[in-house]
């Protein structure tokens, strides 16, 4: 199934080219992140990405819609969410009023059907993804901390793309819309939903790719500081921390860093911004006792 | 593609190879990779790899057993198949030999007198050979298992955020109401209302299987796995100086081959015991994670730690505040009811303690089922 229909945007024609229009937008993949984002735009199939916290698996997805000109429909799943959240509503207060408004030799059986028609539909996320079908870039965030029974909800949108209204039908999306899933992995998912899609692991990224990514996201920080801040941060997920920093944190503390002013990395401006990088209070602990070590230059 | 069936030979081989070495890979999956490769340049032999890296594995842990098979399939490269490396399919009974308790890394001092009253000298302890599951003998605990495996774990409830049609519920249900209406022709009649719904919470079991508790984590285990068979959702891990998650070998129909799995993946079955180390080690890979989130974690073990009490203390606050309620079950509480910790580890770990029962005798466990329900 080709996607470039009627996308703002054709789709890239090879992994280098991926690469190269991420890296336009400030968003710098490794090989094997656009090699399986490549496959899954190319083969239509939804992209599952696990990995450390904040190292850019729903950045992904917004960066992926502002580069095709589509727009970003975001499903983020926590416990207990269900149909009405995910997918359509029925606008009850609206269809008491119609009840209300009908009068008694209105009342037939075709009322009924317009109660439940599309007019009284609230879409929800799922729902409109599957109407902008490849006008849009479905985002579905931190599928683990949905529930199990959610999971196998989703079995039929991901591997058809379409969508059953007891009330209306089913309904299909015209083209596939690009489909990203994130996990933190606070659970196993179930093999059922990870056969419907490919699966990329995001690890931290090496040091030099750690600089690019600063570098691409905050341009006007220094090189200099850029690496010592990389060497840092490097340090501390050796430290066995309870939560080790990821990239979003790193960019967090370069822009803490660059609103102090600072243009060097000292033990002093070190501490002072330590809050945006180390989020737990044992860790900011050790980190402190520990703080020259880790801003050395060596 | 269709001239390069060679090709396609080639990478339903790899496939091939893939699952010997136990990945789970179906037909699908290798159709998938081969239209990946289709789309790519089969030449180059990083897409090759990351084609199949994204199409033929699905859980991060199979990654270095790909990366291994692929460097033998594709580049020649003799693969090093360590043991460990292998999934485990087949769970060795070797892994179930005694291991003598290794001396502590590092002591705090103190004098031997008072290591010995507050229990330090873990293998010696003679306390619990009383009558209890260690004085039985192999034909009775298997009686005894039978038994147990009937013992339903329910563990408390809690609400969620679904909600469920209640006449005593608080919130109204405007789709019921909606159809009621319409069926009275305009007119509501009666209000309908709806009410949270209730879900059992996740019940965490942290069994201690060291030389201290050899008697008895046997037994734990297969309490473990009729609990796993009853309550919704159980977490299983087992402890001696390292901790090892067992939930998915205990997730097998029969309970013979359960245990086997379990007992294969544990290493330091029969060995000493770091209780903090473990604990430590749980709340930072899983319970920060959210497994912990609201469950009730249970902590079966005497309390014999072999590390540092700052460590166990610590391990225990940052537990008892990812977590719901914390019971241990100690064996050595016994049928006193106004026991009091003598171990140290004990000590320090009391103040993050809800509740402590014993699990020493059938009674007893049958006990701790109701205890469990009735936590609030």
């Amino acid at each position: 199934m080709t996607l470039d229909n009627h996308a703002s945007r054709a789709l890239p024609s090879s992994v280098q080219e991926l690469t190269d229009v991420l890296r336009s937008d400030g968003y710098i993949a490794d090989r094997g992140l656009s090699t399986a984002l490549y496959i899954a735009l190319t083969l239509g199939r939804p992209l599952l990405l696990e990995g450390e916290v904040g190292v850019g698996k729903t950045e992904l997805a917004k960066t992926l819609a502002s580069l095709f000109g589509r727009k970003l429909v975001r499903l983020q799943c926590y416990e207990g969410i269900d149909t009405n959240q995910a997918l359509y509503e029925w606008d009850y207060a609206r269809q008491m009023l119609q009840i209300r408004a009908l009068s008694e030799s209105e009342m037939k059986e075709d009322a009924v059907d317009k109660l439940f028609s599309a007019k009284f539909l609230l879409e929800r996320p799922l729902l409109e993804a599957i109407r902008a079908g490849d006008q849009c870039v479905l985002l579905i965030d931190e599928v683990d901390r949905a529930d199990d029974e959610f999971e196998a909800f989703l079995l039929e949108l991901l591997s058809d793309f379409q969508i059953t209204i007891p009330e209306i039908g089913t309904i299909k999306a015209q083209s596939r819309p690009i489909v990203i899933l994130t996990s933190n992995r606070t659970r196993e998912l179930h093999d059922a939903l990870k056969r419907r899609c490919l699966y990329n692991w995001i690890g931290f990224p090496d040091p030099a790719r750690e600089v690019e990514i600063i570098q691409a996201r905050i341009p006007d920080v220094s090189e200099k500081m850029a690496n010592r801040v990389v060497a840092a941060v490097n340090r501390l997920r050796d430290m066995e921390l309870a939560k080790p920093p990821g990239v979003s944190e790193t960019l967090d503390w370069v822009a803490a860093l660059d609103a102090l002013g600072a243009d060097e990395l000292t033990a002093q401006s070190a501490d002072d911004t330590l809050g945006s990088i180390v989020k737990d209070r044992d860790d900011l602990e050790l980190v402190r006792t520990n703080i020259q070590e880790v801003v050395s230059s060596v | 593609m269709s001239d390069d069936a060679g090709f396609i030979t080639l990478f339903t081989e790899f496939g091939h190879e893939l699952r010997n070495v136990g990945l789970p890979i179906g037909s699908d999956d290798v159709m998938a990779y081969c239209s990946a490769i289709a789309e790519l340049n089969p030449s180059d032999i990083l897409d090759v790899y990351w084609a199949g890296r994204s199409t033929l594995v699905s859980k991060r842990d199979h990654i270095p057993l790909y990366d291994n098979v692929f460097r033998s399939f594709f580049l020649d490269e003799k693969a090093e198949f360590k043991s460990e490396n292998r999934l485990k399919i087949k769970a060795s009974s070797s892994a179930q030999a005694v291991i003598d308790i290794p001396a502590p890394e590092s002591g705090s001092p103190g004098t031997a007198e008072e290591e010995l009253r507050m229990g330090l000298q873990a293998s010696t302890s003679e306390l619990f050979r009383n009558k209890t599951f260690a004085s039985c003998t192999p034909e009775e605990l298997a009686a005894l298992r039978r038994i147990m495996s009937s013992i339903k774990l329910t563990p408390p409830r809690r609400k969620t955020r679904r909600k469920m049609a209640s006449s005593k519920g608080s919130l109204i249900s405007m789709r019921r109401m909606v159809r009621e209406t319409m069926r009275a022709h305009g007119e509501p009649r009666d209000l309908h209302f709806t009410k949270r719904r209730l879900r059992l919470r996740p019940l965490v079991l942290i069994l201690d299987v060291s030389g201290s508790m050899a008697d008895y984590s046997r037994n734990l285990l297969q309490f473990a796995y009729s609990a796993q068979r009853a309550a919704s959702r159980v977490e299983v891990f087992c402890f001696g100086t390292r901790l090892t998650r067992i939930t998915r070998a205990l997730d097998r129909r029969r309970p013979d081959e359960a245990m086997n799995m379990a007992a294969g993946l544990v290493f330091d079955w029969d060995g000493g015991t770091r209780i903090g180390d473990s604990l430590e080690m749980f709340t930072r890979q899983w319970g920060r994670r959210g497994m912990s989130r609201g469950s009730i974690v249970v902590i079966c073990s005497d309390g014999l730690d072999r590390g540092e009490p700052e460590v166990l203390a610590h391990a225990m606050e940052k537990l008892s505040r990812l977590c719901y309620r914390i019971v241990w079950m100690n064996p050595h509480k016994g049928d006193s009811r106004d026991f009091a910790p003598t171990t140290l580890g004990m000590m320090v770990a009391e103040p993050y303690i809800d509740e402590i029962v014993s699990g020493h005798n059938l009674k007893s466990l049958e006990e701790f089922s109701t205890t469990l329900t009735a936590l609030r």
